[in-house]
């Protein structure tokens, strides 16, 4: 397992830490068999901590997100707390998107609505000569004056990453000076390729800084729930077991993460955003995790109530509950089986939360050739064979046969779409779901993504998806009168993962310009998995 | 409970002994029984060459540029007496960014938790020179050395970059950073070179650690490949090194120093020089004197 390290500033990246990959393409069966390392998985070479799973490559990458911004839309997302973008002012561009999001969350789970919190120290060319730090100290100072945060943030961005400026010492001058946590995150993006480094990094500062550490009381029916801005469907959940709420990072309060250390157990929305969180909380407060997968579909819901009903000693709350929800939604479920036969779904979204709606739509008896996950985590922070979501798809619901690890990559997904033709699609992602409408294909933007949570979660997604294939119509329409912008080339591919296994194929593609003689400066790429 | 785990940082101008000063002090340090780490910070990757027969080691750039996941024992290998050998690394000169090559390496290290698992005593930090951006202030930050001892010779060009690192250690010192141990004199051979490292510390409120004299049983153990403590370890030249690393081992109050402003310096450079010609021009007096 991950030593979780808080005498760094700095947490260790993705890839460092579990051998995060960002591009694959095979069967999920094969790479369920590849991940895990301790049945002599791992493809890469090496054994334990060295163990290395084999990523493809390609000769561009068309789009991905920034490690600065994930850590953002966390720390930026406290509600008494202030972010600072120690940054030029074009890293703050993703607030546009981050402010509607979280005023969204606000509105779903009651609070005031408001925008966020963040502000920028707006570095400059002398900034960056003569270093940046005064002008930190100044923004300190002035959001202490102005909003009298009870946590502050400080965000690296790449360029005071490069230049050195020494954060650390300021966040420590100032807790000292303001008594309050001031917290630096080395979220700066060029340190990982995945975004997702960005949560563990605003994470890491939580975990040093905010968590109470030596807790007075614990709260023995208190869940913390590692969640981003999904309605609140954990409370009504857990109030079965008797256990109530934390929801922790996003739109929680300082103190709501310092009593993380108080609460009788963790569990997340998701194991990719989670899995630092839980497992430092595990380790450095004795706050257990729960051990198995996540709560979608039918079979993981009851594993993972099983599993925190055991940590909580309510295995007879639970039973009960687990009886009483199955004897609900069966009937449901299986009406809805049977007005969905038949359908083609596809998932595009990040990689723990793919698997459980992966899950979740075989529940339902959709038909899923292939899916898209932005990236793949051969293993958590806990390194628990329970908790591998990968594995508990292909145990409980069979292969996915076109499993693709790619990092958005519009090209790929256009390419994917015209091959598998589904008739939706569940994303939460941006930037994709525009391709699908061109191709004639409805999406589901699950902008609230708890909707697919447990036995309800089930339903819901049902009836979704009942309701936007009523849609379907409409994009039919719209394919016929857009323009595609792939070349005629690019359209005429079938393989989605062609330039990773051919990268000198894409001089095929540009128009007027001569095939080099020498592929010098192009990647190689083993054929298969690679 | 685990122990105290002493990380001390030398600087120097470039070119000044500071690799080799440095690797005698640590090979001393294990001849004596401690459990030591060399960590070079320099592009050049040469600082723990003599602690390996005169042989570069794979750096820690290099090898995190080649693969995504790296465990800190890879990068560490095994010198004279069993040290513990790394080279932060760097890009060729001209590219890239030296400095953030450091900030990446020290935090590799810090990240891995791998000076307590090697149950170290001693981390020695050799640093390149000038502290010439923020890169390379990372050893004396927050956290990672403790105390910084500055390698200079009487020359005014490495004692004005010992000044200059005075200048970053007044600066991090507010912020919990390292505090200066003192003044390695090297090359310290005629009395004047003594009296402008005595003057120049005296002014800037520290110390000299130990005169090290200039030796040519230095230069021929170098061309071995190997430290004077390995090559030579009957000879004075290691017994000096011997108690400057024991005056480290038993160094515990580092302080701020008083770097002096640019003026003052170019001031008391010139004063000294004054000096100089004034000594030079009266022993000329003395030999004309004699030969009549």
């Amino acid at each position: 397992m991950t030593k979780i390290n808080i005498n760094a500033t700095a947490v260790e990246s993705r890839e460092q830490r579990l051998g995060t990959i960002v591009s694959w393409y095979g069967k999920a069966s094969e790479l369920s068999e590849l991940s895990q390392y301790s049945k002599g998985g791992g493809c890469g070479g090496g054994r334990g901590r060295r163990c290395t799973l084999c990523e493809a490559t390609g000769p561009f990458s068309q789009a991905s997100g920034c490690t600065d911004a994930m850590a953002e839309c966390q720390a930026g997302n406290i509600r008494d707390a202030v972010l600072i973008k120690h940054a030029p002012l074009g890293c703050s561009s993703f607030q546009v998107a981050l402010n509607t999001i979280y005023r969204y969350g606000l509105a779903m789970r009651g609070y005031k609505i408001e925008n966020v919190t963040v502000t920028s120290t707006n570095l400059k060319e002398d900034d960056m000569v003569f270093g940046g730090i005064d002008k930190l100290r100044l923004t300190v100072e002035d959001v202490w004056d102005r909003y009298s945060p009870k946590a502050i943030f400080i965000g690296a961005a790449c360029a005071t990453a490069i230049i050195g400026d020494d954060i650390d010492s300021v966040a420590v001058e100032y807790s000292e000076k303001l008594g309050i946590p001031v917290i630096p995150m080395h979220c700066e993006g060029f340190r990982s390729k995945h975004w997702s480094t960005g949560f563990d990094a605003s994470q890491h500062g939580i975990l040093r800084s905010i968590v109470r550490k030596n807790p007075e009381r614990k709260q023995e029916d208190l869940v913390n729930v590692i969640s981003l801005w999904g309605s609140d469907v954990f409370t009504p959940m857990l109030k079965n077991l008797n256990l109530r709420v934390n929801y922790v990072v996003d739109m929680a309060s300082v103190e709501d993460l310092a009593q993380t250390s108080e609460a009788a157990a963790t569990v997340a929305f998701c194991n990719t955003l989670g899995t630092y969180l839980s497992e430092g909380l595990e380790q450095l407060y004795g706050v257990p995790q729960v051990r198995a997968t996540q709560p979608y579909g039918i079979k993981g819901t009851d594993e993972w109530i099983r599993a925190l009903a055991k940590l909580t000693h309510r295995e007879e709350l639970a039973e009960e509950y687990i009886a009483k929800e199955h004897a609900r939604i069966e009937p449901i479920i299986d009406g809805l089986r049977k007005q969905l036969a038949g359908l083609n779904g596809f998932v595009a979204t990040g990689s723990a939360y793919a698997h459980g709606m992966m899950c979740v739509l075989r529940e339902l008896g959709i038909v899923l050739k292939g899916s898209q996950v932005f990236h793949h985590d051969p293993i958590y922070d806990s390194e628990d064979p329970a908790q591998d979501t990968l594995a508990f798809l292909v145990d409980n619901y069979g292969d996915i046969d076109d499993f693709m690890v790619s990092v958005r990559q519009p090209y790929q997904f256009y390419t994917t779409m015209k091959k598998i033709k589904p008739d939706f699609i569940t994303i939460r992602h941006n930037g994709l779901a525009p391709v699908a409408s061109r191709l004639g294909i409805p999406a589901i933007p699950l902008g609230d993504e708890h909707q697919a949570i447990g036995y309800q979660g089930v339903i819901n997604m049902g009836y979704i998806i009942l309701a936007v294939m009523k849609r379907q119509r409409f994009h039919q329409d719209l394919a016929k009168h857009v323009k595609s912008p792939y070349s005629e080339w690019w359209a005429s591919q079938t393989d989605a993962n062609i330039l990773s296994k051919h990268p000198e194929l894409i001089w095929e593609g540009v128009a007027g310009v001569d095939i080099p003689a020498s592929k010098e400066g192009l990647h190689p790429i083993q054929e298969g998995t690679g | 409970m685990s122990k105290k785990i002493k990380q001390i940082a030398i600087y120097g101008k470039g070119g000044i002994g500071k690799s080799t000063t440095t690797s005698n002090i640590t090979a001393a340090l294990s001849e004596a029984g401690y459990n030591v780490m060399q960590f070079g910070c320099d592009p050049k990757s040469d600082s723990t060459n003599t602690l390996r027969g005169g042989t570069y080691i794979p750096t820690v750039l290099d090898t995190l540029r080649e693969k995504t996941k790296v465990d800190a024992h890879e990068v560490i290998h095994k010198g004279f007496n069993g040290i513990h050998c790394v080279e932060a690394g760097g890009p060729a000169p001209g590219v890239g960014c030296a400095g953030r090559g450091i900030i990446t390496a020290v935090q590799f290290f810090k990240q891995q938790n791998i000076f307590e698992e090697l149950d170290l005593d001693v981390v020695l930090y050799d640093v390149l020179g000038d502290v010439v951006c923020g890169g390379f202030a990372v050893p004396i930050r927050e956290g990672i050395a403790e105390h910084v001892f500055t390698v200079s010779s009487a020359d005014f060009m490495s004692i004005y970059a010992s000044n200059n690192l005075f200048k970053g250690i007044s600066n991090y010192s507010k912020s919990g950073g390292a505090l200066l141990g003192g003044v390695i004199a090297n090359s310290i051979n005629q009395s004047y070179s003594k009296e402008i490292v005595d003057d120049f510390v005296r002014r800037t409120n520290t110390q000299v650690l130990e005169y090290v004299p200039r030796s040519v049983t230095v230069t021929q153990s170098e061309l071995q490949g190997k430290t004077t403590i390995e090559a030579a370890p009957d000879s004075a030249q290691a017994d000096v090194y011997r108690s400057l690393a024991k005056k480290i081992a038993s160094h515990t109050e580092s302080k701020v120093p008083t770097p002096l402003e640019v003026s003052d310096l170019r001031a008391w450079a010139s004063g000294w020089g004054q000096h100089l010609l004034e000594l030079e021009r009266q022993s000329g007096a003395l030999e004309t004197l004699v030969k009549v």
